[in-house]
């Protein structure tokens, strides 16, 4: 272990087991000094396997224990500052902060870890059951919320554009998923494997707020963002993943610029080459395919995509066409050649002008 | 003392957010002018490579700052990606998004006196 997360030696020689007690029961010094020290232990996880879990295990599908499957949250208030990690805030198994900020963090990857091994049998980020840290209240009226490859960070919002970045559940599924896709794929994060990239966030992030409020894809309203322009701007969200183009268009803002069809696909060198922008195509692709397929999204059309986004064959350089190839195949593999299924998603790559044959 | 101040990328695009503010010190209060002036000084801003430095591997929704600074025959640009980590660069940030969301804050009054 290293001095940043070893300040008080005593917690260096524990082992983590005593580690994670202290993190639960000790005063709230030791309780921080403690959950930081299990956050980045990495010895943790492997003897996690041979000690005895604190918490009820799960059953998993076998009906055998199953070590995997228990998250490990810690979120940080950074206090109005940017100076990360902040303090802890709210460990995992720790009751309500009473900050708000803090426990939609909270609460936000709870239910985004959830869905991700409730459905999808993802054991975190990477599978390997990585424990997640939210960092909020980041900046003075900060007005974003990033991953910057090892975290989640949010800002307050300044209260005229923006409100907090907690308060969407989506917009914390897209980030943790950024991490999905990091250990994943690692689609780079420019032009079209880039819009790829924030369209699978976007995908994971709606699937997670439509799985907790049990929607289904016809009474999901395929927002990103929903309550987080502040009142008075003129929008309902800061994408539509329905209508790309649609969610906002306010005086200060601007209008939404989102492309719905190839047709109108944007070339530009911001924003990373457009990738927040042109990623309202293949957004619009799984749309249709849900709304074709009916029922719960994540279930059909949310396991041909996840299937699409952990297929090896999904590189670092996959554009659109290739993406939209992929995902047919995983639909043919899953639900048979030729299927429903395959022709629904087929059919909603035609429908934005991507051959997908 | 000239600025133009940009910022692109984060969660989100929005097209009214992306162009650039430019300031000129000289049409400043005196105090505010004296600030950025200091904040552009105790930046070492001529010294520092244009940039951007690249992020961090995975990373996603940073948003890209770009300052770039005219006085006299001097001209630079610094290309800036956040969370900006030399506290000197970001207070000078931090005093040209002040500044672009005061304008902002100035045009959304206009635009809601207009529409009455
Ligand atoms: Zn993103």
């Amino acid at each position: 272990m290293n001095h940043a997360t070893c300040r008080n030696p005593v917690f260096c020689l524990l082992p983590p087991y005593v580690l994670r007690e202290i993190a639960r029961n000790g005063s709230p010094e030791q309780r921080e000094v403690a959950t930081r020290a299990l956050a980045s232990d990495g010895t943790f996880r492997s003897l996690r396997q041979v000690t005895t879990p604190s918490r009820t295990p799960r059953m998993g599908t076998s009906g055998a224990l199953d070590p995997e499957g228990q998250k490990r949250r810690t979120i940080y208030d950074v206090g109005n500052t940017q100076d990360l990690p902040g303090r802890v805030a709210r460990a995992e198994g720790q009751g309500p902060s009473g900050d708000t900020a803090v426990d939609e963090a909270y609460d936000g990857l709870g239910a985004t870890y959830d869905f991700f091994w409730e459905v999808y049998r993802r054991d975190s980020i990477d599978d390997d059951g990585l424990p997640l840290d939210g960092h909020v209240h980041f900046g003075v009226d900060y007005t974003n919320a990033f991953w910057d490859g090892t975290r989640m960070v949010f800002g307050d919002g300044d209260g005229e554009l923006f409100n907090r970045f907690t308060i969407s559940l989506d917009v914390i599924g897209h980030e943790l998923s950024h991490g999905v896709t990091q250990y994943k794929s690692g689609l780079n994060y420019f032009k079209q494997p880039g819009a790829l990239n924030e369209h699978l966030s976007d995908v994971y992030g709606s699937l997670v707020k439509q799985y907790l409020l049990g929607q289904t894809a016809e009474e999901a309203d395929w927002t990103i963002g929903a309550g987080l322009l502040a009142e008075g701007v003129n929008g309902v969200a800061l994408r539509s993943m329905k209508e790309p183009g649609t969610a906002f268009d306010d005086p200060v803002l601007g209008k939404d610029p989102q492309p719905a069809h190839m047709d109108d696909f944007v070339r530009t060198f911001e924003d990373n080459g457009g990738v927040h922008i042109n990623s309202g195509i293949p957004n619009r692709a799984f749309y249709l395919t849900a709304a074709a397929l009916g029922g719960n999204a994540w279930e059909v059309a949310g396991r041909i995509w996840n299937a699409t986004a952990i297929d090896p064959r999904l590189k670092p350089d996959t554009g659109f066409r290739r993406f939209a190839r992929l995902t047919a195949r995983a639909a043919a593999s899953l639900y048979g050649p030729g299927g429903l299924e395959e022709r629904a998603v087929r059919a909603a790559w035609d429908g934005v002008g991507i051959p997908a044959a | 003392m000239r600025l133009k101040f940009r910022t692109e990328g984060g969660f989100a695009s929005f097209p009214g957010l992306r162009a650039p503010v430019e300031i000129d010190t000289g049409e400043l209060q005196e105090e505010e002018a004296t600030e950025l002036v200091r904040c552009v000084e105790e930046a070492r801003f001529f010294q520092r490579p244009e940039g951007p430095e690249e992020p961090p591997p995975g990373s996603a929704d940073l948003r890209l700052y770009t300052v770039e600074v005219e006085e006299g025959a001097w001209s630079h640009t610094v290309r800036v990606y956040e969370p900006v980590g030399d506290p000197a660069l970001r207070a000078l940030i931090d005093a040209l998004d002040a500044r672009a969301k005061a304008l902002r804050r100035a045009r959304r009054k206009q635009g809601s006196e207009g529409d009455r």
